[in-house]
């Protein structure tokens, strides 16, 4: 998941830091079941060690989306 | 429907825009310039008699049957090679030339034996029929004279047999082998009397004949033919169909006696194939009647019981008990199912429905997952469609052809015969690839650049290509202004112009020689209309969808797109591998594309389904295998996919399949995966139902029922009574409202139907009110998406790399005899062809290792271990080993690994850190899969019919 | 003092190496310094080679034939200084078989050190070249036009015409082929042009690159002329070292040998032949001249043809035109061969007759029997019969006579000769070389042979007489290719002017 994860921040990570922000989440909310989105967050709560920075942050703004929007479901 | 035959217009079609008025025997016919006389005369109706002259080859002039006169003109030249001119007149018949063409046959009969009523051919030999037309009644040389009675017979292919005694030496054969296949096997050896056709002096399976049929089809007489047709005799009626091999698409004519098959023949009139084939859709059809065909629906409540026939209203009732009894317990979403790129469209679209609306959940993936999901995702980032951009015909206008990452001549060899004219006609041909592939160097065809990449670094090298077209000034500008997002564009030329992604700096990570790198990119940019083909060798990466966005920019940098000749084409793997993915099989989105997350869609298919429908994500294949292994994912509908021998790490797969309640398999045998399921529903062949195929071009075309189901019952029927026994109902009559379903919820489908496909033979999607005869080529004056899109794509190494224990990389691929697990092709006589895979081994590594040709060597891996035979090669790059995966006792994916595509999880299978050694006996895995294969396949035979 | 032995295949075969090495052995032995011994071409009389000429002031005085035994003998008798000899002609040029002749193409052959170009030039070598440079294009094929030139091959189109063709034609390369495939019987026109005058083809072959725009030249030469292969591969050496070929002067040669089938004197098969394929006949069209050699526009010219040029461009077409008769004009390389006392070469204008020709030149038959039938125009040629010997040499009096000029060749046959094994012969030959691409003469030649065989053996002699007529007629009218559309002309001519050979046999 980690491995995942990171792969996809490195593919963002040559865009300018908001862009590559944006685009790490959208790929998560995309592409991602709710069940690998849950192990993310159990992962982060737990620290979220070796995750690359661009995924804590997206990680973060998927969180908060997720409350102000009730259509996501998580 | 009697036996379909279509007009044979003796030479080919020309395609020129200029026409011509001539009168044949009194009667205007106006044809385009260099159209021959002969076929102008069969355009106005007028056969004139011929037996050298077919019109899939050039015309020949040798057989001086088709002779006429024209006015003004001395003698009698040949119809077949003379060009119509304007305001010719032409005789076809006159009593001078019915007694030369009577000359001609009575020489031909000279030298025939005289078997008809007990020839294989009898009833479909143009000899016979042109004695008839011409009024042979006497052969005045008697049959003493010399002749080639006793010329000895050719048995040794499997599927047709060579009997030169028959030959009357037209050459079309040799001529088909030629122009039509580019494989030039056969020849004419010997002159005079003497001559005669040869597979170069050895037997036909010695030689270098890949039995694509070509010459079978040309034959004009029983010389070469089909045994099916020795054995059988002539067919009474025929059923036009599609090829259920590679995503080519070939349309056939499944010539029929009753329900039994007597031959598969190429149908002209396809516009994939244009009445060629290869030796799978022509010959390897046999599986499909094979022994091992399971009929009977199947349960067990174990893997480890013995299965037990039931009928079709037990094995589904059971099934949606179970399926319910899970979700009861685990939740919704502890269940999903798996399309398979093998089925029809129709069937596709079923099983999604079936998960979104009767499990009502998004846990529906296809086996696209592992082949082609990059594509999905990288043109649709780019272009706004997820789909190749040209029809295959495009490729006759190619100038340059950059091949990346696929085999055509043995995983698509109708296309490469296709791509193989156009190169002898002079277009320029780039591969990259990390293996010598065929096209490399083949009879008058020479690569102009072979850039042998390392295997994980596609991104560089396509990277450096970018990066000469940029800073040399070659890249189109105004193509790119007028077409792509401008901030885009200009963020990405930037990152390409970056003196690390020169050839220079990226040789060392690449292994490309920077001149070379350079001078393909400089012949791709100048050269003009470029043409990408790419196969798996692009998407089984960890950088898959990287690499097709790469391949999109230089598209766009070069102004390669939008017209004839050019654009970015993939090659499917499978028959319906695009058709799999329209049809929304993916977890994440609906039909033509739509995310689930996407309202308006959702509302529409909630709508005209009836059901509320979740709007986030499933799970992909291997996400469902890891939740399996996790305990949150229970249950599996797998149709007509073999998850367990074609997904990589096997080890993991089947720890997945095990760790589930209840798995149904649907499928023609006892797969690999059946050995962990517990319901077994009997599928049905191509050529038992109906539906449509969508080819690697867009090209949606019929399947036609050539004969009933075996076991009762059309895949698409089960899976509407498994929906109807879940409490979802469906219910249709036949697929074609399933088609009109699609049609009314995707609007790149709108404008097809089963009626519209008959009448216009197949159609490419878009098809619409916009485009109402369907779209052969993309984006032609806009991008789907509005303005193409410009990716930057960094290269970033894949976390594969080899070690001191694993120091060599293993890459994967195909060879033509076979298709994919072989499921199919191992149960017919192309296994003659192929019969285990092989490893191939540079010699360096060879040597190094004390391997020698044809050792059995270990082959392990982090992930697994296995073996196989060694084939000591320099196909193969030093560094590198190779190997195919149609044989399950390989095990080719248990040495595989986890590692996939950043964007889609398509599997890293062309990227695995290695060790190779010399091994005494099999690797323990193949022991224990062969005692639990043989333990989980037995089968209690219940008496009476199934249903 | 320069002695002249040929190096001609003709000479060669009968000595001349060993005569050439006893005169050179002789002048050091004798201390005779001032002699060199030169290898010139053939003068073309072949019953007297090897024909050792000697330089003296009166002229070049022939001796012959000097085979290796009479050497010795001769130098006794002061050869060297011209001296009288039962085997010295006399002055060469006053050599009755000689002087008769109008040589303009072969005006070299013989005199001539092969591989001397300071010979050429010196013997006006060149200046046809020399001239066209100073013209355009068109205005060289124009001089062709003028000239009248028909190809020498034996098909007899306007070479003029195929040139102006080509330099119409648009591509990026375009060839100029020259069929030196020389397959008929009894002929050597082309052997002796390439052997004792190769430069005389390849200016040819240059100018005609200029007038047509193209670059590159090949000379299809066949397996069987080793030395002429070596000549020609000699003299393009020498011309790129002096600038006249090579990529500087804007046209290269390259002679290809040929793998002894006689098809491949077919200009398609010879084109196929050249891109390495199997020698197959194509179908036409597309004619040579527009989609030829690597499907680029081509000339494909015989020999004879090529080697014309030179004399064309240098005296002007209309003095070339000047010779001959009719539509026939310049001159004709009549080669003479079989049962003939004086063998050789004559370059003659057209218009003499066959009997002159047989008579005037070739002194009758060798045997001293009365000749019975004469076959012109290589194996495919029409046998003609003692009443046709005043047909004249003319392209058009050959065809109305259904007989054809072809190459140039005249095979002559005294009375001993059987005209049904000869038709026999004609079907055989045709049998053996047929390419086996069309049916009328890959099945019809062999069963040509057999339904001669039953007419000679009396089998339903009417019927099968009847059979052979049918096929004659389909091979004439429907085979893809002259070697299957002639193999009738001496079929049925023979069995037209001597039907007692057919019919009064038991």
């Amino acid at each position: 998941m980690v491995h995942m994860a990171n792969q996809i921040a490195q593919f963002f990570s040559s865009y300018p830091r908001e862009e590559a922000f944006a685009g790490v989440t959208d790929h998560l909310k995309k592409f991602w079941e709710k069940r690998m989105l849950q192990q993310l967050h159990g992962y982060v709560a737990q620290g979220g060690s070796g995750l690359d920075p661009l995924v804590l942050e997206a990680e973060k703004r998927l969180v908060s989306a997720a409350k102000t929007t009730p259509a996501l479901r998580s | 429907m009697p036996v379909i035959k279509e007009i044979d217009y003796g030479t080919p079609l020309s395609v020129a825009q200029t026409l011509v008025t001539l009168e044949i025997d009194g009667q205007p016919v106006t044809v385009p310039v260099g159209t021959s006389v002969m076929r102008a005369a069969v355009e106005a109706g007028v056969q004139v008699p011929k037996l050298c002259a077919t019109d899939s080859v050039k015309s020949f002039g040798s057989c001086r049957l088709c002779l006429v006169e024209i006015e003004g003109r001395r003698g009698t030249p040949a119809s077949c090679t003379t060009p119509a001119e304007p305001g010719m007149k032409v005789r076809t018949q006159s009593p001078k030339l019915a007694k030369l063409r009577r000359g001609v046959m009575e020489l031909y009969i000279s030298d025939h034996p005289l078997d008809c009523l007990t020839c294989g051919a009898n009833g479909d030999c143009e000899l016979q029929d042109m004695a008839g037309v011409v009024g042979l009644r006497e052969v005045r040389y008697g049959y003493e004279g010399e002749n080639h009675f006793s010329a000895p017979k050719d048995e040794t292919n499997p599927y047709f047999s060579f009997e030169p005694s028959k030959c009357i030496v037209c050459s079309r054969c040799v001529r088909a082998c030629e122009e039509v296949q580019g494989t030039f096997a056969l020849t004419i050896q010997g002159r005079g009397f003497e001559s005669k056709v040869s597979a170069g002096n050895q037997p036909f399976l010695d030689s270098e004949c890949v039995s694509c049929g070509a010459c079978v089809q040309a034959c004009p007489t029983a010389t070469l033919i089909e045994k099916s047709v020795l054995e059988k005799g002539q067919a009474e009626h025929s059923v036009v169909t599609t090829c259920a091999y590679c995503g080519v698409g070939c349309a056939f004519k499944a010539e029929m006696q009753g329900s039994e098959v007597v031959r598969m023949v190429p149908y002209k009139d396809g516009k994939a194939n244009h009445g060629h084939s290869c030796v799978k859709g022509r010959f390897a059809w046999g599986y499909a009647t094979h022994k091992d065909r399971v009929t009977k629906p199947m349960i067990r409540a174990k893997i480890t019981d013995p299965w037990r026939e039931v009928s079709w209203e037990e094995a589904i009732n059971h099934a949606a008990s179970e399926f319910k009894r899970i979700q009861a317990k685990y939740g919704r979403e502890s269940v999903g199912g798996i399309t398979s790129s093998r089925c029809t469209n129709e069937e596709s679209y079923l099983i999604q429905k079936l998960i979104r609306a009767a499990f009502g959940n998004n846990n529906t993936d296809t086996c696209a997952r592992v082949c082609h999901s990059p594509t999905g995702y990288g043109l649709k980032t780019t272009f706004g469609t997820s789909a190749g951009t040209q029809d295959f015909d495009s490729v006759e206008h190619a100038d340059v052809i950059l091949i990346i990452g696929a085999n055509p001549t043995e995983a698509h060899p109708v296309f490469a015969s296709q791509m193989k004219r156009r190169l002898r006609e002079g277009a320029r041909l780039i591969i990259i690839d990390p293996r010598q592939i065929a096209l490399v160097k083949t009879p008058h065809i020479t690569a102009d650049y072979h850039l042998p990449l390392r295997p994980g670094t596609n991104v560089a090298v396509i990277n450096a290509i970018a990066h000469v077209i940029v800073t040399e000034g070659l890249v189109d500008e105004t193509f790119v202004k007028e077409r792509c997002d401008a901030a885009g564009f200009e963020r990405w030329r930037k990152f390409v112009a970056e003196d690390r992604n020169s050839p220079e700096n990226m040789a060392p990570i690449t292994g490309v020689p920077a001149d070379q790198l350079r001078g393909a990119a400089r012949l791709f940019a100048t050269g003009g209309n470029g043409a990408i083909y790419y196969g798996l060798g692009v998407t089984e990466h960890s950088q898959g969808s990287t690499m097709v966005m790469g391949m999109a920019n230089l598209a766009m940098a070069t102004g390669n797109l939008g017209r004839n000749g050019v654009g970015v084409n993939p090659l499917r793997g499978q028959n319906n591998v695009q058709g799999a993915c329209d049809m929304g099989s993916f977890p994440h989105e609906y039909t033509g594309y739509r995310h689930v997350s996407d309202e308006s869609t959702r509302h529409l298919f909630e709508g005209a389904w009836g059901v509320k429908l979740d709007p986030e994500p499933g799970l992909r294949i291997p996400n469902m295998l890891d939740a399996a292994v996790d305990g949150t994912f229970k249950g599996l509908y797998v149709q007509g996919e073999d998850i367990a021998q074609s997904d990589p790490n096997t080890k993991h797969v089947t720890a997945g399949l095990a760790a589930m309640e209840c798995i149904v398999v649907q499928d023609l045998f006892l797969n690999e995966t059946a050995m962990y399921a517990h319901v077994f529903f009997p599928g049905s062949s191509f050529l038992e139902k109906d539906g449509t195929f969508t080819n690697a071009e867009r090209r949606i075309s019929r399947v036609r029922k050539a004969m009933p189901p075996m076991a009762g019952l059309a895949d698409w029927e089960v899976t509407v009574a498994l929906s109807n026994a879940l409490g979802y109902p469906m219910n249709y009559s036949h697929p074609s409202e399933i088609m009109d379903e699609i049609a009314r919820l995707t609007p790149t489908f709108a404008g097809v139907s089963f009626d519209r496909i008959d009448e216009l033979g197949s159609v490419q999607w878009p098809c619409n009110e916009k485009a109402p005869e369907g779209t052969p080529v993309m984006h032609i004056d806009g991008f789907a998406r509005g303005k193409g899109n410009f990716v930057v794509t960094e290269f970033v190494a894949t976390d594969e790399r080899v070690t001191a224990r694993f120091p060599l990389i293993l890459t994967t691929g195909r060879i033509l005899s076979q298709y994919n697990v072989g499921a199919q092709t191992r149960r017919t006589d192309n296994n003659i062809w192929h019969h285990e895979d092989v490893l191939e081994i540079h010699p360096f590594d060879a040597e190094y290792r004390g391997i020698r040709d044809g050792d059995l060597v270990a082959i392990a891996s982090r992930a697994g271990e296995t073996t196989l035979r060694a084939e000591v090669t320099e196909r193969i790059q030093p560094g590198v080993v190779y190997t195919t995966f149609h044989h399950p006792v390989t095990g080719a994916n248990v040495v595989t690994t986890e590692f996939s595509d950043w964007a889609t999880n398509c599997p890293e299978y062309k990227v695995t850190a290695v060790e190779v050694r010399v091994a005494k006996r099999m690797s323990q895995w193949q022991q224990e899969y062969l005692e639990t294969r043989k333990r989980t396949t037995q089968i209690l035979h219940e008496v009476g019919p199934a249903r | 003092m320069k002695i002249y032995v040929p190096c001609d295949s003709s000479a060669v075969s009968v000595g001349a190496d060993a005569v050439a090495r006893a005169i050179s052995q002789h002048a050091i032995t004798k201390q005779r310094p001032d002699v060199t011994v030169s290898r010139n071409g053939s003068r073309g009389m072949f019953w007297l080679e090897p024909l050792v000429e000697v330089e003296t002031p009166k002229g070049r005085v022939a001796y012959g034939p000097v085979t290796p035994d009479a050497v010795p003998a001769l130098l006794e008798a002061g050869m060297l200084d011209g001296k009288a000899h039962p085997l010295c002609q006399g002055l060469t040029e006053e050599i009755p078989f000689l002087k008769q002749q109008e040589r303009l193409t072969f005006a070299r052959c013989g005199i001539t050190d092969p591989l001397s170009l300071a010979d050429y030039i010196g013997n006006g070598g060149f200046r046809g070249l020399e001239r066209a440079r100073s013209m355009t294009s068109d205005a060289v094929i124009e001089e062709v036009v003028t000239s009248g030139l028909r190809g020498r091959g034996g098909a007899g189109f306007p070479t003029g015409i195929k040139w102006r063709t080509v330099a119409k034609a648009q591509a990026d390369q375009k060839y100029i082929v020259c069929n030196a495939d020389e397959g008929d019987s009894g002929t050597y026109a082309d052997r002796m042009i390439m052997e004792g005058d190769p430069f005389v083809l390849i200016e040819g072959m240059i100018i005609a690159g200029r007038a047509v725009g193209a670059t590159l030249g090949y000379i299809y030469c066949r397996s069987e002329y080793p030395h002429a292969f070596r000549t020609l591969q000699r003299a393009i050496e020498i011309g790129r070292e002096d600038n006249y070929l090579g990529s500087a002067a804007g046209f290269d040669l390259h002679v290809r040998l040929g793998a002894g089938a006689y098809i491949c004197g077919e200009e398609t098969s010879l084109l196929e032949s050249l891109e390495g394929k199997r020698g197959q006949i194509r179908p036409k069209p597309p004619l040579p001249a527009i989609e030829g050699l690597f499907g680029k526009p081509t000339v494909v010219n015989n020999v004879i043809s090529l080697a014309s040029v030179p004399i064309i461009l240098d005296k002007g077409g209309a003095h070339y035109r000047d010779f001959g008769m009719g539509r026939s004009r310049g001159t004709l390389t009549i080669q003479l061969a079989g049962n003939i006392k004086q063998g050789g070469l004559v370059e003659k204008a057209f218009g003499l007759t066959l009997r002159q020709a047989i008579y005037d030149f070739g002194g009758g038959t060798a045997s001293g029997r009365p000749l019975r039938a004469v076959q012109v125009g290589g194996p495919l040629g029409a046998y003609f019969p003692e009443s046709l010997l005043d047909t004249p040499l003319d392209y058009e009096a050959f065809a109305e006579k259904k007989g054809m000029l072809g190459h140039g060749g005249i095979v002559v046959f005294d009375d001993t000769v059987d005209l049904a094994q000869q038709a026999r012969f004609a079907m055989e030959f045709c049998a053996v070389e047929s390419c086996g691409k069309c049916t009328p003469c890959r099945v019809g030649s062999t069963r040509g042979v057999e339904v001669i065989d039953r007419i000679i053996a009396n089998r339903d002699r009417e019927k099968n007489l009847q059979v052979l007529d049918d096929l004659c007629e389909l091979m004439l009218d429907g085979s893809l290719c002259a070697l299957g559309g002639l193999t009738p002309y001496p079929v049925m001519s023979a069995v037209k002017h001597f039907p007692e050979d057919f019919h009064a046999r038991n």
